[in-house]
């Protein structure tokens, strides 16, 4: 303590610009930093990777706009996982081990700019995703508001264990939900007993199916292919197999269908 | 240093003769408790048609709580209401007795008032629901090795999930709070018992009578709803639902009472010059953990009464068809669903800050952003549980605001992790096995948190709600967290508790395989959620066949170490090294008083003029 206190005394004392570059050059700080850098760049590959390797493929807007969130949230969190881990694997690496405990380390009860500085960064963060998902959400619903004019109906109705879907300006009935391409469309969904929660998945939106309450999700299929539609609320005895496929079809192809299926075309 | 020989000693046992409460035991308990319920049943059943679903329901609830209100009859519970009722009390020899002074292991059977007996009579009861929680998670991923898996069927599946759940989340709601919170938590603020000992040991015992009748469901036909147990699927559900419903209205009261006993003991008992600023950081975090319960825990149990009466009596709360709504369910479980996960949390994560210091030998960093950091993480949580709701089509104007107030948690989640990475930094950790459980927390917290931050943002909820994404999450935070705190909470305190010290070469040896297993498992899981698996499906198509299989190899690796954990426990209450009075040096007050810790704790009461957190050398 003494010599360390003789150092301090003989030089003047530092500007804070100063003890900004006398900390930034402690060894802790430039591990901790590297190591943080390092985490940082893992979080960042995993972002860029991770959900577009193993989410199923995008085909449709909405389904676009959740993986890119995701991507990006992995992104901003990068950082904080730098810090974090960064912090902590330093720390790990210093560890003491054996039978007696270590000596006492420094008495730092709080740092109060630290603690600042961390309660405004995350709390600029925090406000960055809040931002980001209202204006999601808000496109969201103005695309809904734009899309209802032209929108067609899909009537869903969820029962144990199967999936309806009514077409009712198409007059048809079926358990499997082809749609065409590039055409908005509304799901109006409910259950005819417990609930359930309506999920083609490829198409990114989900909505439960409640009693007698209609429920209403819209979207539009942007991408031709097979779509699998799950049910996401435990609803009893066979949950596991309420679940049906679909094809997103050209309106040629579309339009066929309804014929075949007995319906008129719209 | 005391040895084991230092026991019972100076005392003479108590003997009030001829009172009742010397003959009454688990075993009375046991046998009132099954004649009440037995009785109950087939005098009730007589006069019943029991092909009517709703006469069904009416006999098992009825005789599920005469089942508990029988035991707690039988094991004494009401000697001293009823003897208030004729305008007396306990005699002080009675009341000796009751404390269990010198009754040797018997105590750990009785109605026993001494809060280190309700301690190690919690920790027993926590250690065997988790070892059936675990056990059933066992069977739930073995059935899911590959798709098509016929291991069970699909009515036990649900059941295995459904119990798996409940019995998790009840064991982890006392994991912490009930062995530490009771046993511990007295001593280290300087009081000789809790506020209240006999509501301590009716929190115990009746939520011991909870677990016959959790394991009742079973034997019932199971449950088909999952541990959310919505309506109207728990309104359509047969018997084994009632067992679900007897057990979280039984449990609500034991948690109200536990709950309010802690919260009273902490506000009025301290030692003296105990001031806010100088308790322990676990106890903060306990009383805080369970004073969130008290408001929480009522809305279950209301939705559990309404559940029962639209069962039992025809009313429609959730029905539909009559003006019910199952949205009014889902609000009242998640008004209790969402407080509850913090309080499962918050006593996890303020044993690691208790632990930390001492190990790394600093002061805890920023005491105030540690209580800052509970106090914001308890209030928004009440906030939030319409974040649980964002697809259930109620109201989707709302969910704005709900993902507004969801994602503000992050924030003094963020100053816990600051707490805990500035008690680190500078320091030389110790490397025993509580911190690397304050590492393994760190890791598992930020997974569990980042994936939190996507999930309450209502685009990417979109397509990861009810999926297995979010079972991957919320055992990141649960289990990777506020389990491992408990784990560390144990492994801590195991020498104050046992008076011997926990194997540490088991103890690590469990360390490793239940966390390495836990990321192989949950890494499985996030992959078969992304990918569009739902939670709770007791098959998948063939897609999902590789992130599952994954997942069920981490599971083994889990149970793996979680049975070497429960070996290291055992083996080491038995036969353990004795341990020495303060093992770790620590400076809180359990550590100042010998093994067995006497009756009413300390021999003079203890004054306390700073915080437990003085450690390090200053320096300029």
């Amino acid at each position: 303590m003494s010599s360390h206190d003789h150092e301090v005394e003989e030089v003047l004392p530092p500007t804070p610009g100063d003890r900004v570059i006398t900390f930034l050059k402690r060894k802790d700080v430039v591990q901790s930093f590297v190591l943080g850098i390092f985490f940082t760049l893992v979080f960042v590959i995993l972002g860029r990777d991770f959900y577009p390797k193993w989410m199923p493929t995008i085909m449709s807007t909405d389904m676009k706009a959740n993986e890119a969130l995701m991507v990006a949230f992995t992104y901003i969190s990068a950082p904080v996982c730098g810090v974090v881990l960064g912090i902590a694997t330093y720390t790990f690496l210093n560890r003491h081990t054996g039978d007696t405990p270590p000596e006492d380390g420094p008495a730092i009860r709080t740092n109060t700019p630290v603690v600042v500085v961390w309660g405004i960064v995350s709390s600029l963060m925090a406000l960055l995703a809040i931002i980001w998902g209202l204006v999601e959400l808000n496109v969201g619903s103005e695309a809904a508001a734009s899309e209802a004019r032209t929108a067609m109906v899909v009537e869903v109705t969820g029962s144990q264990w199967v999936w309806t879907f009514k077409y009712p300006a198409q007059g048809i009935e079926t358990h499997e939900l082809n749609l065409p391409i590039d055409q908005p469309v509304i799901f109006d969904v409910i259950s005819s007993d417990v609930n359930h929660s309506f999920w083609p998945v490829q198409l990114g939106v989900k909505v439960d199916a409640n009693r007698l309450q209609t429920t209403v999700v819209h979207t539009t299929p942007t991408k031709l292919g097979a779509i699998d539609v799950k049910c996401a609320e435990l609803c009893g005895l066979y949950h596991a197999y309420m679940e049906t496929t679909g094809q997103i079809m050209t309106a040629a192809d579309f339009n066929n269908w309804v014929t075949a299926q007995g319906g008129h075309v719209a | 240093m005391t040895t084991l020989e230092h026991q019972v000693g100076s005392h003479p046992i108590p003997n009030p003769q001829k009172s009742l409460i010397t003959k009454l035991h688990m075993g009375t308990g046991l046998v009132i408790g099954a004649i009440f319920a037995f009785g109950t049943y087939y005098w009730l059943r007589s006069g019943q048609d029991m092909t009517v679903a709703r006469n069904v329901n009416k006999v098992l609830l009825i005789s599920m709580f005469m089942w508990s209100f029988g035991f707690m009859l039988g094991i004494g519970a009401f000697i001293g209401p009823f003897r208030w009722l004729i305008g007396k009390d306990l005699t002080a020899e009675e009341q000796l007795f009751l404390a269990g002074e010198g009754q040797g292991v018997s105590r750990y059977f009785r109605y026993c008032t001494d809060h280190k007996v309700v301690g190690i009579q919690y920790l027993v009861g926590v250690m065997a629901m988790l070892g059936v929680g675990g056990t059933l998670a066992m069977m739930i991923r073995t059935n899911l090795i590959s798709p098509g898996s016929k291991f069970v069927t699909p009515v036990i599946y649900n059941s295995l999930v459904g119990l798996h759940g409940i019995t998790m989340i009840v064991a982890m709601i006392v994991v912490s709070t009930g062995p530490f919170g009771n046993f511990i938590l007295p001593i280290m603020i300087g009081a000789r018992d809790m506020a209240f000992p006999r509501l301590n040991a009716l929190s115990w015992w009746v939520l011991f009578t909870a677990i016959p009748v959790l394991c009742s469901a079973w034997f019932l036909g199971g449950i088909p709803t999952g541990w959310t147990a919505y309506a109207p699927l728990s309104v359509q559900a047969g018997p084994g639902m009632n067992a679900f419903v007897a057990t979280i209205i039984i449990f609500a009261i034991s948690t109200a009472v536990a709950g309010a006993n802690i919260t009273a003991t902490v506000v009025t008992m301290r030692a003296k010059g105990m001031k806010w600023n100088r308790v322990p950081i676990f106890v903060i975090g306990a009383t805080m953990s369970v004073a969130l319960a008290i408001p929480a825990f009522p809305t279950f149990m209301v939705s559990m009464i309404m559940t029962a009466l639209d069962r039992t009596a025809g009313t429609t709360y959730f029905d539909a068809n009559f003006g019910g709504s199952g949205w009014l369910y889902a609000h009242l479980f998640w008004i209790m669903g969402h407080p509850e996960v913090y309080v499962i949390l918050l006593p996890g994560v303020a044993i690691l800050m208790e632990v930390a210091p001492v190990f790394v030998r600093k002061p805890l960093f920023s005491y105030t952003a540690a209580i800052l950091g509970f106090a914001g993480i308890a209030g928004l949580s009440v906030l939030v549980w319409a974040h649980h709701m964002y697809m259930s089509g109620w109201l989707p104007m709302l969910n704005g605001p709900f993902m507004v107030t969801t994602e503000m948690i992050s924030v003094p989640t963020g100053l816990i992790f600051l707490v805990i990475l500035g008690t680190l930094w500078r320091g030389k950790p110790w490397m025993k096995l509580p911190m690397l459980s304050v590492y393994a927390f760190l890791w598992n917290m930020l997974i569990g948190g980042v994936t939190g931050v996507y999930l309450s943002d209502v685009p990417a909820d979109n397509y990861l709600h009810g999926s297995m994404y979010v079972t991957a999450h919320f055992h990141y935070t649960l289990m990777g967290a506020a389990l491992t705190g408990a784990i560390a909470g144990l492994v801590y305190w195991f020498p104050k508790m046992t008076g011997r010290m926990l194997n540490e070469r088991a103890g690590y040896i469990s360390f490793w395989f239940t966390q390495i297993g836990f990321q192989i498992l949950f890494l499985g899981m996030f992959i078969a959620g992304a990918e569009g698996q739902p939670r709770r499906v007791a098959d998948y198509a063939a897609v999902y066949r590789n992130s599952d299989r994954i997942s069920t190899m981490g599971a083994y690796l889990i149970g793996t170490g979680m049975i070497t954990l429960l070996w290291a426990v055992v083996h080491s209450w038995r036969k353990g090294a004795i341990a020495p009075m303060n093992p770790w040096g620590a400076k809180t007050l359990e550590w100042t008083v010998p093994f067995p810790v006497p009756l009413e704790n300390f021999d003079e009461a203890p004054i306390i003029t700073s915080d437990p957190y003085g450690y390090g050398r200053s320096e300029k």
